[in-house]
């Protein structure tokens, strides 16, 4: 036997305690490298808010949650933010009609159609387009996209309108045929009724398209730097975390799920529509989630390609003309603020900052309860 | 529902999911297109005499004796232009007051397009700025300007209700009759041999000082200003995260404690890189004082805390994914936790680490909104390795929003916007792609 | 054929088990309980475990027999919220003290898994990762011991010629005898085996319950197993555990030919489990 079958497995107190306290520094010295993520979040939240205290105790709430001139380096300064909330709004809301219905429409491709190869080729196109620099997008944004929809903004949304619209219309024309036709039973033979209710249902939503594309190709756009440029941009932006997220939670539905649904006889549409979805909905709202968040965070698309006019748009809804968010204001004005720190006009920024903050903090812990939520439900 | 339609309904499902894929696809090639096809045009263009000019006389590259002889045949071929202008010159002298008058601005116009298009006049005083000192270095550029030098512009508002029409007059129906008129026309044909273009492999451009504010030279400043903030970046995120990341897999007992870190992780992770940026400034900058002005390292150290969860889940995952056989042999064997983590699940768990990193690495050097405040600036020389404790740098994707929005000759020097968004984006996608293909070889040895 | 040779080994075996010196006691456990939270996994088990003998455990699967062998290496302790209770006396010290040193523990009784668990790495560097964590750094001498368990586990003449390649590369059978040479290669007192042959083929099965047959002349050796003719061809003594309670311990022979316990005779006659 070796020289070790005579260590012992008593060890003295003296070498005991050595190396509890080892052992225990050892973890300690871990955990606070661990803690320092927790220790940063503070930091960030402390010292956002340190600077942004000033400015609501100098200006009150008021005039910058309420008013709309937005004057911070006039005499008076005017500090009304409220056109540069809505134009955040306006343009996360546009990201998120962009990326949602795309996203959660790839990620039941991701998740349930495509096979296994394919999605080896698709992922990467994903991992791509998460990974594509943000100052890129906006370069693309400004460089590529501006000029395009300022030269030819009317042939664009109405090939646009066909390209989004006609296969939802064509979906639509055909449940409602099949309704009507359900209808119409009684009535008239089958053959004749297919052949009276498609053609019409079809011609009626051609009709409607086309005079919606018609009108459309006849817009002007005066600047290529919109709402409409951002929002598209973002919700491409958004996408991969949509896609990503949402996949994960289809995924977590489970084969026994699907498998139940199939052997009842529904067809693959049936089962995720009528089972998945509504199986791991909470985890797709955690998806939508995080995909507002990527895009209200966002700032080199919407600095560079929003054409930063702080005020409303009218009607408010008008994609087409300029705006202004927090995130670019925050990066354009600091540049002109910053040498007079101490400024009204440099803490509003902190003040803007600190509403992302706690907006993106507030998602985020939405998400986190919902996603951990269904996890209970789901028993995993 | 009939069964047909509940089938057709089936395929028209698949149909949209289909195309929603194909969509992004498109979207990313759309992206991808014109900043790849553009984007390589500033490596490989046809470059004038004057690009080979610029070459030898700023960056000592070349053949001169090659290049004088090139020199001499566009000389002789722009001999023509100089003297039509003299004649042209003598002519006005010889004219009334009130026609010389009405010929002088239309003139200077037609002298100064040309300036640009070939440099100095022969025999004029050197000029201040670097950028009058050459012509048009790119083929595609000198045809730009030789369409300037053959047109005018001018804005018709003839119809009142309207905004203003821009027309282009050819010049050379002013000059009808005088020694000038065969001036356009020449022009227009010799000036292949007037600027020698010649297609050019500028793959220096990565490696060259900008000169005279991107009008020559390459994109050093900022890709070397990239590549410091991002290895920064590396250095301080990689051990905190690894070690973070240990800790809550290996240690950690789950409970209040370390369910709060982890939403503080993700709470980190939801931040908006504009906030990184202005907490960069007011705590590294304004507070502790890393540096006294804008610096690689506080941006570096901002850049790090945004990582920093990325870096953390993905090495979580990786150490997770390493079997829990591993480990209890090793301790089944005598080992101590802490060997074991050094010897067996660290190696172990390493390319998945590692897979993360290099993800990491490339969104490091792709943000913008982080460095703005802690370490950009728009103009500087590369920096030694000591000045990125104290020295603020350029940096690609900075550079990129100040190129083309800020630079006071925008559309001149597009190639070298697209070209550092080439860069750029090539550098993070290589990064990713050896991201993508690790996890391909760690999936394909998973699964034996 | 194959009823053949096992009752020949059974025989072999249990005249070895028969012969009349008494056996020294190496472990002893007294009372012995341990609890997954507030679910008992092993209830106050007493057994004497012989040096230098085989000692098997069977039982219904969740009967708390790997539950209890893992214990006696305290590998336990790795997983969240489970307590014992009670002892186990390895050389007169209870190991479940205050002041035992784990890691001295485990490097003196081996253990070998269920399923091959070799590292990602070399054959050679596998065998040496025990000794090199004793801080055997001299190369001579780790070569010399990692040859000397390689031909203990028999596997000596297959891997000879590579011991610089991956161990990932070998077959399950190999997998396995690689991770008995390794927990020898820290010369323990006791090796613990968790169901050894459960994830391979019969051949390999075969090699290592002849392996198992060599090495009871140095080693104690405590083996979990689910396949009662295992049990029965290999060990000495075997315990028969059900949900928990060790319901009877005795020698091999007498334990399958002679059931004590009516419950012992229904497992072992195949009316349950």
């Amino acid at each position: 036997m070796s020289k070790k079958a005579n260590t012992s497995l008593i060890m003295s107190d003296a070498a005991s305690r050595q190396q509890r306290i080892s052992s225990l520094l050892g973890q300690a010295i871990l955990f606070l490298i661990t803690s320092l993520s927790t220790i940063t979040v503070f930091f960030i939240f402390y010292f956002i808010l340190k600077d942004a205290i000033p400015f609501f105790k100098s200006e009150g709430f008021k005039e910058f949650f309420t008013t709309t001139r937005w004057y911070p380096s006039g005499s008076p300064a005017e500090f009304g933010a409220l056109p540069i909330f809505v134009g955040t709004g306006l343009v996360t809301l546009g990201a998120i009609v962009v990326a949602v219905p795309l996203g959660i429409a790839a990620s039941v491709c991701l998740s349930d159609l495509l096979p296994f190869n394919v999605r080896q080729i698709v992922k990467p196109v994903i991992e791509i387009l998460a990974a594509i620099p943000s100052v890129a997008y906006g370069f693309f944004a400004l460089v590529v996209f501006a000029p395009l929809l300022q030269n030819h903004g009317g042939a664009i949304l109405s090939t646009g309108v066909w390209i989004v619209l006609g296969p939802i219309f064509a979906l639509l024309t055909m449940v409602l045929g099949d309704l009507l036709l359900d209808k119409l039973r009684n009535t008239m033979s089958p053959k004749v009724a297919t052949s009276i209710v498609f053609p019409i249902l079809g011609t009626l939503s051609f009709l409607f398209l086309y005079r919606l594309s018609a009108n459309l190709s006849g817009v002007e756009i005066s600047s290529g730097t919109n709402a409409l440029n951002v929002s598209i941009i973002l919700g491409i932006m958004a996408l991969p975390t949509v896609v990503s997220v949402a996949e994960d939670a289809l995924q977590a539905a489970g084969r026994e799920l699907r498998e139940g649904s199939y052997a009842l006889g529904a067809t693959r549409a049936e089962t995720i529509i009528k089972t998945i979805i509504p199986a791991s909905v909470s985890g797709i709202l955690a998806a939508v989630i995080l995909g507002v968040m990527r895009a209200i965070g966002e700032t080199m698309v919407v600095w560079m390609a929003s054409g930063n006019a702080a005020r409303i748009p009218e009607p408010w809804y008008n994609m087409l003309q300029p705006v202004r968010t927090l995130t670019a204001t925050i990066a354009g004005d600091m540049g002109e603020a910053d040498h007079v720190t101490g400024s009204s006009r440099f803490h509003v920024l902190f003040a803007m900052a600190f509403c992302l903050l706690a907006f993106s903090f507030i998602m985020n812990l939405i998400s986190e309860i919902i996603v951990k939520r269904s996890r209970k439900k789901l028993g995993k | 529902m009939r069964l047909e339609t509940r089938k057709l309904l089936d395929k028209a499902f698949s149909g949209l999911g289909l195309i929603s894929i194909a969509v992004m696809a498109i979207a990313l090639l759309l992206i991808l297109t014109p900043i790849v096809w553009r984007g390589s045009k500033a490596f490989i263009f046809k470059g004038t005499i004057e690009h080979r000019r610029v070459m030898l006389e700023l960056f000592d590259r070349g053949n001169p004796e090659k290049f004088n002889q090139e020199s001499a045949d566009a000389a002789a071929a722009r001999a023509p232009v100089y003297q039509m202008m003299e004649a042209f010159e003598a002519e006005m002298k010889a004219m009334d007051r009130k026609k010389r008058k009405e010929y002088k601005a239309p003139f200077r116009e037609v002298e100064n397009a040309l300036e640009e298009l070939l440099g100095p006049m022969p025999g004029q005083r050197t000029p201040v700025l670097l950028r009058q000192r050459y012509g048009q270095t790119r083929w595609d550029r000198a045809l730009v300007k030789l369409h300037e030098t053959l047109y005018s512009e001018e804005w018709d508002y003839s119809n009142a209700d309207a905004m203003g029409v821009l027309v282009e007059k050819p010049r050379v129906d002013f000059f009808t009759g005088t020694e000038l008129e065969p001036l356009f026309q020449y022009l227009e044909d010799y000036l292949p041999e007037m600027m020698q273009p010649k297609t050019t492999f500028y793959y220096q451009f990565i490696t060259d000082k900008s000169k005279d504010s991107h009008i020559f030279g390459g994109i050093w400043p900022e890709v070397l200003g990239t590549i410091y903030l991002t290895i920064g970046a590396m250095i301080f995120a990689i051990p905190m995260g690894v070690i973070a990341a240990i800790y809550l897999c290996e240690y950690a007992k789950e409970g209040r404690i370390i369910s709060f870190i982890r939403i503080c992780i993700s709470t980190l992770a939801g931040v908006p890189s504009i906030v990184f940026g202005l907490f960069g400034l007011a705590f590294f900058l304004n507070t502790i004082q890393v540096s006294d002005s804008k610096s690689v390292l506080a941006g570096s150290l901002t850049l790090s805390l945004l990582i920093l969860p990325t870096i953390i889940r993905s090495s979580e995952e990786a150490i997770l994914a390493v079997p829990r056989a591993y480990k209890e042999a090793s301790l089944g064997l005598g080992a101590s936790r802490w060997h074991t983590v050094l010897t067996v699940i660290l190696p172990a768990a390493m390319p998945g680490i590692l897979t993360g990193i290099v993800i990491s690495m490339g969104r490091a050097a792709g943000e913008t909104a982080p460095i703005i405040f802690t370490a950009a600036v728009s103009v500087g020389a590369p920096l030694k390795i000591w000045e990125t404790l104290s020295q603020p740098t350029p940096a690609l994707p900075w550079n990129i929003y100040n190129l083309c929005t800020e630079h006071e000759a925008v559309d001149e020097i597009r190639h070298v916007q697209y070209g550092m968004v080439f860069t750029l984006v090539a550098i993070v996608l290589l990064l990713n792609l050896a991201a993508i293909l690790m996890r391909a070889r760690i999936s394909k040895k998973l699964r034996g | 054929m194959s009823e053949e040779i096992t009752m020949k080994k059974i025989d072999t075996f249990a005249e070895h088990g028969d012969g009349n010196q008494p056996h020294e006691t190496h472990l002893s456990i007294r009372d012995f309980s341990l609890f997954y939270g507030d679910f008992e996994a092993v209830r106050k088990v007493n057994m004497d475990i012989p040096k230098k003998m085989v000692t098997a455990m069977i039982g219904p699967s969740g009967c708390g027999k790997s539950t209890l062998l893992r214990s006696i290496n305290r590998m336990n302790d790795l997983i969240p919220s489970t307590s014992a209770a009670g002892e186990i006396n390895f050389e007169g010290h209870n190991i479940y003290a205050r002041n035992i040193d784990v890691v001295t523990l485990r490097a003196r009784v081996g253990m070998v898994f269920q399923k091959p668990n070799v590292f990602p790495k070399s054959i050679f560097d596998n065998v040496a990762y025990g000794p090199r964590l004793q801080g055997m750094r001299n190369k001579q001498e780790l070569s010399e011991i990692v040859e000397q368990s390689l031909r203990q586990a028999a596997i000596w003449d297959e891997v000879k010629d590579r011991l610089q390649a991956n161990a990932l590369g070998m077959s399950g059978g190999q997998q396995q005898r690689l991770c008995i040479a390794r927990a020898l290669a820290i010369k323990p007192e006791i090796l613990l085996m968790d169901e050894p042959t459960s994830a391979l083929d019969p051949k390999a099965t075969a090699l290592i319950e002849d392996l198992i047959g060599e090495l009871r002349q140095n080693y104690t050796i405590v083996i979990v197993t689910h396949n009662m003719q295992q049990a029965a061809r290999v060990s000495d003594l075997t315990a028969f555990m059900y949900e928990g309670v060790l319901v009877e311990f005795g020698k091999t022979k007498q334990l399958f030919t002679n059931p004590a316990n009516p419950q012992t005779e229904n497992y072992i006659t195949g009316r349950f489990g």
